[in-house]
């Protein structure tokens, strides 16, 4: 308690002594607890001038001669998961997005965010150490940025982009950036989990730019005037080991809460630092609030919407449109109101929003995923991926979701989604050439599986745990806001939530005794007055 | 016979009494109206500020709020609301230039609100300019039955016709201000 | 204890008897209030607030229970409520026919005495079947989240419990319609009323 108040103090401070520092945020200014204990401007291997990205890696391995290899056995090198359970093997490689769809065949754009250099096909070496991209995370000057159609690397000298639209990008000074890195912030892992899908917010609806300098509102802990966690706060890591992934969730851990640096199964989940009980009740209370945690996750009430910003975020994704040119034939980008994108030629029509209302299921952290090549049936809404658990379940609980619908080509023949090749700048890119035949050719030799020749649309969906944004504890959603009759829990299954729930035989028998008794009486009652007033007549 | 009039007067009085109460209760409703929109809070806005601009009769917007806002700077969350504002110097002036009605300059400029509520649905707010324009004699009466006319006109929105983009005000902006846009009352 | 004397009437409860009385009468009508607005049946204070208050109101009136039960048993008072089948077939008759004809009361009340035969039943049947019916249901449904530390929750669902104390609330409801409409029975619509604000009853002699 002391330590936070202290930590929020010298927040405020910091941010009171240092207005310039705030008006253009810079790392290395903020707090002194930043500040490595190397000057890394002063290592003569840094000194020099970088001509790309594997000589800057080459030179860090000099010294940090271990980094490269544990780089190589995580997810952000390898994009690939194999489930433990099942065997099946996912990951980014792997799986289907309702995005962008695949990656394969459309390497060079995607391993803008792989955390390595010169991924564009098969043909990549996993092995070759100089090939990890150490600066995308560690880059403490908010310059280094890689492009979609580089493979990975960043941008060497200045270019036009987005291609076509006159705006210019300069060249990376590499060498500042190799002498300024830093633990990463929130603008690293950002520049990727902030981007998703190829805009702003576009996938996860929890993750945007915003949280780059989050007010408290928007999440108590990333504050940037206020706790100021960073993402490995939650996200610790060791070895470049980041704890905490979609494809491993925990999604009711149990228990008291584990300081860190404890052997620890999950660190990035609530109940890590917070436990299973963490609401302080009266007795008038009677440990009602704790025993939600039996059933609900800490998320369900503690982020009240998603996209509780401007930038908003992506509610669905028609491919079937694409392809669909303007009225004088060349390709079209039309945005919505808030100037979001709401249709373009090479990928089709779009919705948006911000300040979302979960959709509210079961989950056991489990999601189960479609891969290239699993069959679907394209009479129903396809699920790309499908949270597993149901009630219960004891490690299952209710948790927030995002959940992103669209279309997605797919072969009516064989009965799968198809790979496509959207990216790049050859006749048979989707976004170069808009002929879906060509595209979708391309895409499956690539992927190694047939296709019939023939091609339809079917409608898909995306379910995405909601778990960051967490608002201060007196935002979080209200009782009524679930125990009443417009529940956001109705329809949730194996719950009985009292103001939602009834027997409606029981209301029916209940209130027709009381509707009777009622009768009764003032029948009863009416009858003594008709007959005392007979009798006062009489008399009188 | 007087036990009567006194039975009489009390049936009046509670006729009376229940009649008052029953308007308390439905006031709100009169002077202020709630409907749904199809489209998000922002297209709504958009939509509802290209009408006025188009609704001719010296319409035009003078400003844009967020009253949210402030509450974020709290660390308060709430669902987003947009406050549009709106004025026409054609009804602002007569009655501006009126002493006996200028105070009603306190309802200037018109305003639409555009909210989300818990159900995740969008709704529009506005109030009911013809219910106080008939409390205020011909002249005000007059001026609000155009005004409820054109504000009408202002919520009619064609899921045909393509989203236009929201009108921010030029300056400002921050904080649930107005900021500096033109043809402010 | 000297009981006080006032000719023409007797001293039927004593001031703790109205104090609990009208204590218990004000809890049980908020308890029925808030009880509803839980069960989803209108909004007024709010769910969680509604809840609040019915708890609140609950352990109130399980503390005022406490002292009454220490009460009924140290005054002996508690044998008021022993049923009997004397004189019940007389009320019955008087309530379906002789009120309206001004036949006399079949029961003359004393303080040994307090209530009436079917009072006695209806007493008996709040004591030993709605009062179970709500207070097993209610404390169960209070302490649900202690439920896991006892296995409660192997045998038992929080639905069931919350339709058993809905069912004792309509119950209640019932009794309170019926118990409120039998105080006007007495000699005057508010004689019954008047007697239990001040503990002194008239003694029927004239009537």
């Amino acid at each position: 308690m002391k330590l936070k108040r202290i930590m929020i103090a010298a927040g405020l401070l910091a941010a009171l002594c240092a207005p310039a520092a705030q008006a253009t945020p810079t790392l290395g200014d903020k707090l002194p607890a930043r500040k490595s204990t190397a000057d890394h401007g002063k290592f003569k291997e840094l000194q020099r001038d970088f001509k790309s990205g594997p000589e800057v890696t080459k030179a860090c391995l000099e010294c940090h001669n271990d980094a490269a290899e544990q780089v190589m056995h995580t997810k952000h090198w390898t994009w690939e998961v194999v489930d433990p359970k099942s065997g099946r093997k996912l990951g980014k490689k792997n799986i289907i997005n309702n995005f962008c769809t695949s990656t394969i065949s459309n390497e060079k754009d995607c391993m803008a965010c792989h955390a390595g250099y010169g991924w564009q096909d098969k043909s990549f070496d996993f092995a070759k150490q100089e090939n990890v991209d150490c600066l995308i995370c560690h880059d403490g000057t908010g310059t280094y940025r890689k492009l979609p159609g580089d493979a990975g690397h960043p941008i060497y000298e200045r270019k036009e982009f987005p291609h076509g639209s006159g705006k210019l990008v300069e060249a990376t000074d590499l060498k500042k950036v190799a002498q300024n890195v830093a633990l990463p912030s929130r603008a690293n892992c950002g520049s990727c989990h902030f981007f998703g899908a190829g805009g702003d917010g576009t996938k996860h609806g929890d993750l945007d730019s915003s949280l780059r300098n989050p007010a408290k509102y928007l999440d108590v802990h990333m504050d940037a005037k206020g706790l100021d966690f960073t993402c490995v706060s939650c996200h610790k890591t060791s070895a470049h080991q980041v704890a905490g992934s979609r494809y491993d969730l925990s999604a009711a851990r149990t228990g008291p809460a584990r300081p860190r640096g404890k052997a620890d199964d999950n660190p990035a989940s609530c109940q890590s630092c917070h436990g299973d009980k963490p609401h302080k009740e009266s007795l008038l209370h009677a440990e009602r609030l704790n025993a939600h945690t039996e059933t609900l996750a800490c998320q369900t009430c503690h982020i009240p919407e998603y996209a509780r910003n401007g930038i908003g975020t992506e509610q669905s994704w028609d491919w079937s449109t694409a392809t669909k040119m303007g009225p004088d034939g060349k390709p079209l980008f039309v945005k919505d109101s808030a100037g979001r994108r709401a249709f373009d030629s090479k990928k089709g029509d779009f919705a948006w929003d911000s300040w979302l209302i979960p959709e509210y299921r079961w989950f056991n952290g489990k999601l189960s995923y479609k891969t290239v090549g699993d069959t679907i049936d394209p009479a129903r809404t396809v699920e790309i991926n499908h949270p597993e658990g149901g009630p219960r379940e004891p490690g299952a609980r209710i948790w927030p979701f995002k959940v992103h619908r669209g279309k997605q080509a797919y072969d009516p023949e064989h009965k799968y989604l198809l790979v496509a090749h959207t990216a790049g700048e050859d006749h048979a890119a989707l976004w170069h050439n808009f002929d879906w035949p060509k595209a979708i050719e391309a895409g499956m030799r690539t992927a190694g599986l047939p296709w019939s020749g023939k091609y339809g649309f079917v409608a898909t969906e995306m379910s995405w745990p909601i778990t960051h944004m967490v608002a201060p504890k007196s935002e979080a959603v209200g009782c009524a806001q679930c125990h009443g009759a417009e529940s956001r829990l109705k329809g949730v299954a194996g719950v009985w939530l009292p103001g939602l729930h009834k027997n409606d035989w029981l209301d029916l028998a209940g209130w027709s005794a009381a509707l009777l008794a009622l009768l009764g009486v003032l029948i009863h009652g009416s009858v003594r007055i008709c007959v005392l007033c007979r009798k006062t007549r009489k008399a009188s | 016979m007087r036990k009567l009039i006194a039975g009489i007067l009390i049936g009046l009085a509670a006729g009376i009494a229940l009649a008052v109460g029953a308007l308390w209760q439905l006031a709100g409703g009169l002077v202020f109206e709630e409907r749904e929109s199809p489209f998000t809070v922002e297209e709504t806005v958009a939509r509802i500020q290209h009408n006025v601009e188009a609704a001719g009769n010296g319409w035009s917007l003078s400003g844009l709020r967020y009253p949210t806002r402030p509450l974020e700077a709290e660390g308060i969350n709430a669902l987003p609301v947009m406050l549009i504002e709106a004025c026409s110097t054609k009804y602002s002036g007569p009655i501006l230039k009126d002493d006996k009605v200028r105070f009603l300059s306190l309802l200037m400029p018109c305003k639409v609100g555009v909210y989300k509520k818990n159900d995740g649905k969008v709704y529009i707010g506005i109030m009911n300019a013809g219910l106080i324009g008939g409390l205020f004699g011909p002249l005000v009466g007059e001026t609000m039955r155009h005004v409820v006319k054109d504000q009408e006109s202002f919520l009619v929105m064609d899921p045909a016709k393509p989203a236009p983009p929201l009108i921010l005000p030029k300056s400002g902006g921050e904080a649930g201000a107005a900021g500096g846009a033109a043809g402010g009352c | 204890m000297n009981t006080p004397v006032r000719p023409g009437h007797i001293y039927l409860y004593k001031r703790y008897e109205r104090f609990w009385h009208w204590s218990q009468a004000a809890l049980i009508i908020f308890m029925l209030i808030t009880g509803f607005e839980v069960h989803g049946s209108y909004e007024n204070f709010g769910f969680r607030r509604a809840v609040e208050y019915h708890t609140l109101a609950a352990w109130t009136l399980l503390t005022l229970w406490a002292f009454t039960i220490f009460w009924q048993f140290t005054t002996g008072e508690w044998r008021q409520y022993i049923p009997t089948y004397k004189k019940v077939g007389a009320m019955v008759h008087y309530y379906a026919y002789g009120i309206f004809t001004g036949a006399p009361h079949p029961f003359q009340k004393t303080a040994r005495k307090k209530h009436n035969p079917l009072q006695r039943l209806a007493y008996l049947a709040l004591l030993s079947l709605v009062s179970p019916i709500i207070w097993g249901s209610g404390l169960f449904y209070l302490f649900y989240a202690y439920w896991k530390d006892f296995g409660i929750d192997r045998w038992l669902t929080l639905e069931a419990v919350a339709l058993t104390h809905t069912a004792g609330a309509f119950m209640m409801l019932v009794f309170f319609i019926a118990h409120v409409y039998l105080t006007t029975t007495g000699h005057t619509p508010l004689a019954h009323i008047k007697t239990m604000i001040t503990g002194w009853e008239e003694e029927e002699t004239q009537h």
